[in-house]
């Protein structure tokens, strides 16, 4: 692997740009089918991954190699989509083409299906863990937002059903400190839910992207939010608070989300995931181009307004097939994960080049 | 942008394929032995065939009725646009002018006779949108539809008398049963069309059984119309048309089930539903204020019935059907009397449950479950064994029927949720009556049925339900 030295597309280039190096560290093998998800413990020691063998495998780390610990089978009859760790690392959840939504407990190393949540009309596509970790969110190809109560007694109520989105909702992400949800759909919108009396209600649609948007993520502060597209772009949404010194018109009393920047004329087809380093600032993007890409933000005098980033690696044929997600470690920093439809996870390590 | 039930608006989906392409009802095809001859598309787009010996048929456009829809388990959006042709206000004007044709031509033996019942939340929302008392709503609208040549306006909350007391009886029935019998309890409601539907085609045989066979007030009030009335007026049923006006637009879907259809007479019990929505319509295309027009006495639905007032029932807008039961069961299993039920809101104010008791005896548990969350939990427990309750009072619309989709909107300067207490506040302005006390009633269970318990009372007021089998055809499997 070798770092790209790609164009810049800044007019005036007024320092040396730091290019970093993506190695891969490792493969890991076993699904049988296209792995659609992986996901990281809150604690980084274990990595979930699931895919079109209808499975779930739960990876961890034995000396220096990554090796699969447990293999959920019983849990889904067709292909699991999405998995997602509760902020206590103590609960999983997965999202299934089969209609249902299975929350495992992990006990004593063991994981025990503890509920399987129906409603949802046909294919559930994500699903998410708010950072309380008393609400799960789960999105469908029925259009419509679930979210669902986490009882005292470990049973899951639905306490909201919201279908604002007019088609097939790719992804649910909650907001890392607050309890306000952001969906992405075919519809080609990013929609943000907050709870208002005693229902949840979409409070702004995020239009800017020309094709399906198929995920989102938010920064560390959750007052910006990444979105990826089947336009090859990445979006970057700026919350404005009521009151925010900029002036910008905050109706009702909510916050504004505007787009500030747009990153596009790298990822050469759909880009499929995006995750934002909450321990780097770093965002890498999958795309269907079968490559991955780091980009850094470029410090500029209005960062909140105008931020700019630029590409600082990127690996070709990351994979043989579409990279369908992209996840950073969340306690070492420079660690991703990644998975394909060839069938494979992969684990990347991210360095700076020397100089 | 669809106007059915949230409910129902989960189960119409898809994002890839339009519903008309997505259509999955099988057209019977008549296929004659020999061979295949030939098709010609013409101009305007029809298909002749033309078959071996040269022969040329004209091939007709396979239909697809809204019983067709409703029978499949795919898209509700193409029913939608049958409904539209079929239960409007237009259809209702179709009727109007045919019958004064009629009259002008010397045929008027050949009239129809319609009738309209109007429902009392669509009357409140009428009322509100005019800022009428309920009663001069009822009144302004008698005298608005008879302009138009209605020949009767009855008041729909009369039918809810039946309902509330078969519901009373079921559930006493199906309490004495869940002794032996597994799937009696809890009794779920019956009267949303919209709840029914989905239960239909989403939970089948699974949660069929707990629903309630009792007809909703809409229906009864079509047997009584159909039924009742068209033997006092020496009519057959087909020579009446029957229009309800309702808060819901599920409730066109209600009307066009094939088990209110009536064979021997190819009719429906209630041949046409439209909307408080589309009465305000039907004003703006006849250019009428509706505080303009004169006050009209109220037709009396039965010789005894309250002379020219309005009657409703005790509980919200859903029908009192909780209310009532929980009073009912209170004397009748619990052997005490309950002057006023005690509602706590659980999850939210569309949850509430009500529990009565006594000492020495299992108390007995209600709930309210309004909207399409509160469905959902209501399934899932019981799906799980995990439903405690007796009865379930569940509604696909969050409020319940004052909030139903087919409501006049709110003005611009207007909140939804002021209109709505607007509604709700005439909705339950107009006196309370308990079902079994009414006189009109007591003799219509006598004179019409034939008692309480009898086979007339079942098949007038009962109805049944039917799962609607998944499809495995092939362009449904969704990817």
């Amino acid at each position: 692997m070798f770092p790209f030295q790609g164009i810049v597309h800044t007019q005036t280039v007024k320092r040396l740009k730091e290019m970093h190096t993506l190695t891969e560290v490792e493969t890991l093998s076993g699904h049988s089918d296209r792995v659609w998800c992986v996901s990281w413990s809150p604690n980084g020691s274990l990595l979930a991954s699931c895919g079109g063998d209808k499975s779930i495998r739960i990876w961890g780390k034995e000396g220096e190699k990554w090796i699969c610990k447990s293999i959920l089978t019983d849990g889904h009859t067709r292909t699991v989509r999405s998995v997602s760790w509760s902020p206590c690392g103590m609960y999983l959840a997965a999202a299934s083409f089969d209609a249902t939504t299975s929350v495992w407990s992990r006990k004593a190393g063991e994981f025990e299906c503890l509920a399987t949540l129906e409603g949802h009309e046909n294919e559930v596509k994500s699903t998410s863990w708010a950072c309380t970790g008393n609400l799960l969110a789960t999105c469908s190809r029925d259009k419509s937002v679930w979210i669902w109560e986490v009882t005292a007694d470990e049973e899951f109520e639905c306490a909201s059903v919201m279908s604002t989105h007019t088609q097939d909702v790719k992804r649910v992400k909650w907001h890392p400190n607050k309890e306000i949800l952001a969906s992405c759909s075919y519809d080609d919108t990013v929609r943000l839910y907050r709870e208002q009396a005693d229902d949840w209600e979409c409070f702004t649609t995020l239009k800017g992207h020309s094709s399906t948007v198929w995920a989102i993520d938010f920064d560390k502060t959750g007052s910006r939010l990444a979105s990826c597209s089947a336009d090859a772009t990445v979006k970057i949404w700026q919350e404005y608070e009521p009151g925010n010194p900029e002036c910008v018109a905050t109706p009702d009393n909510v916050s504004t989300w505007k787009c500030v920047c747009t990153i596009g004329g790298y990822h050469e087809r759909a880009i499929y995931d995006i995750s934002w380093s909450h321990l780097s600032g770093l965002l890498a993007t999958s795309s269907g181009d079968d490559s991955l890409c780091i980009f850094s933000e470029i410090h500029s005098s209005d960062s909140r307004n105008q931020p700019q980033f630029e590409l600082v690696a990127r690996v070709r044929g990351a994979h043989s097939q579409d990279v369908n997600c992209t996840v950073w470690s969340p306690t070492e920093e420079g660690l991703l994960a990644s998975c394909s439809d060839d069938g494979t996870i992969k684990l990347w390590k991210l360095e700076r080049d020397e100089k | 942008m669809s106007q059915f039930s949230g409910a129902l608006q989960l189960t119409d989906l898809d994002d890839f394929i339009t519903p008309s392409q997505e259509c999955i009802k099988p057209v019977e095809i008549k296929r004659k032995p020999g061979k295949v001859g030939k098709l010609r598309v013409e101009d305007d787009g029809s298909y002749t065939e033309i078959s071996h010996e040269g022969e040329e048929t004209h091939l007709e456009k396979a239909k697809i009725t809204l019983n067709d829809c409703l029978a499949c388990s795919g898209c509700i959006t193409s029913a939608e646009s049958v409904l539209i042709a079929q239960q409007s206000q237009d259809e209702l004007y179709r009727v109007l002018k045919e019958n004064i044709l009629l009259k002008q031509t010397g045929q008027s033996s050949q009239e129809k006779l319609v009738v309209l019942s109007i429902s009392p939340q669509a009357r409140a929302s009428v009322a509100a949108k005019f800022k009428l008392s309920a009663q001069a709503a009822a009144r302004k609208l008698t005298s608005f539809f008879k302009s138009l040549g209605v020949h009767y306006v009855f008041d729909a909350a009369f039918a809810n008398n039946f309902s509330l007391i078969e519901s009373c009886l079921e559930f006493e029935k199906r309490y004495k049963a869940s002794e032996t019998t597994k799937d009696s309890l809890p009794m779920l409601a019956s009267a949303c069309p919209g709840w029914i539907c989905y239960a239909e085609k989403t939970h089948g045989s699974y949660i069929l059984p707990f629903i309630s066979s009792i007809k909703s007030p809409q229906q009864i009030m079509g047997s009584l119309v159909k039924d009742y009335f068209a033997e006092q007026w020496k009519r057959t049923p087909d020579s009446i048309y029957h229009v309800a006006v309702m808060p819901c637009f599920d409730k066109k879907l209600e009307a066009s089930r094939a088990d209110f259809f009536n064979e021997i007479y190819q009719t429906r019990d209630v041949d046409c539903v439209i909307t408080s929505g589309e009465v305000e319509k039907m004003l703006l295309q006849e250019n009428i204020n509706l505080n303009d027009m004169e006050e009209h006495r109220l037709d009396a639905l039965y010789s005894n019935d309250v002379e020219d007032q309005l009657t409703n029932h005790q509980g919200n807008s859903a029908g009192g059907y909780l209310e009532h039961i929980a009073k009912f069961a209170a004397v009748h299993i619990l052997e005490t009397n309950i002057e006023k039920l005690t509602y706590t809101v659980l999850r939210n104010q569309d949850f509430q449950e009500v529990t009565v008791e006594i000492s020495g005896k299992p108390p007995l548990k209600f709930a309210l479950a309004y909207g399409f969350r509160n469905i959902q939990n209501i399934v899932q427990k019981l799906k799980r064994g995990k439903c405690q309750y007796h009865f379930v009072e569940i509604m696909a619309c969050p409020s319940a029927c004052n909030n139903g989709g087919g409501q006049i909107r709110s003005e611009p300067n207007e909140t939804q949720k002021n209109r709505l207490q607007a509604v709700e506040k005439i909705y339950s302005s107009v006196d309370v009556v308990d079902p079994f006390d009414l006189k009109p009633v007591k003799e219509l269970y006598e004179k019409w049925l034939g008692g309480k318990g009898s086979q007339k009372a079942y098949a007038m007021l009962h109805t049944q339900y039917h799962a609607v089998e998944k499809s495995n055809n092939a362009i449904n499997i969704k990817w």
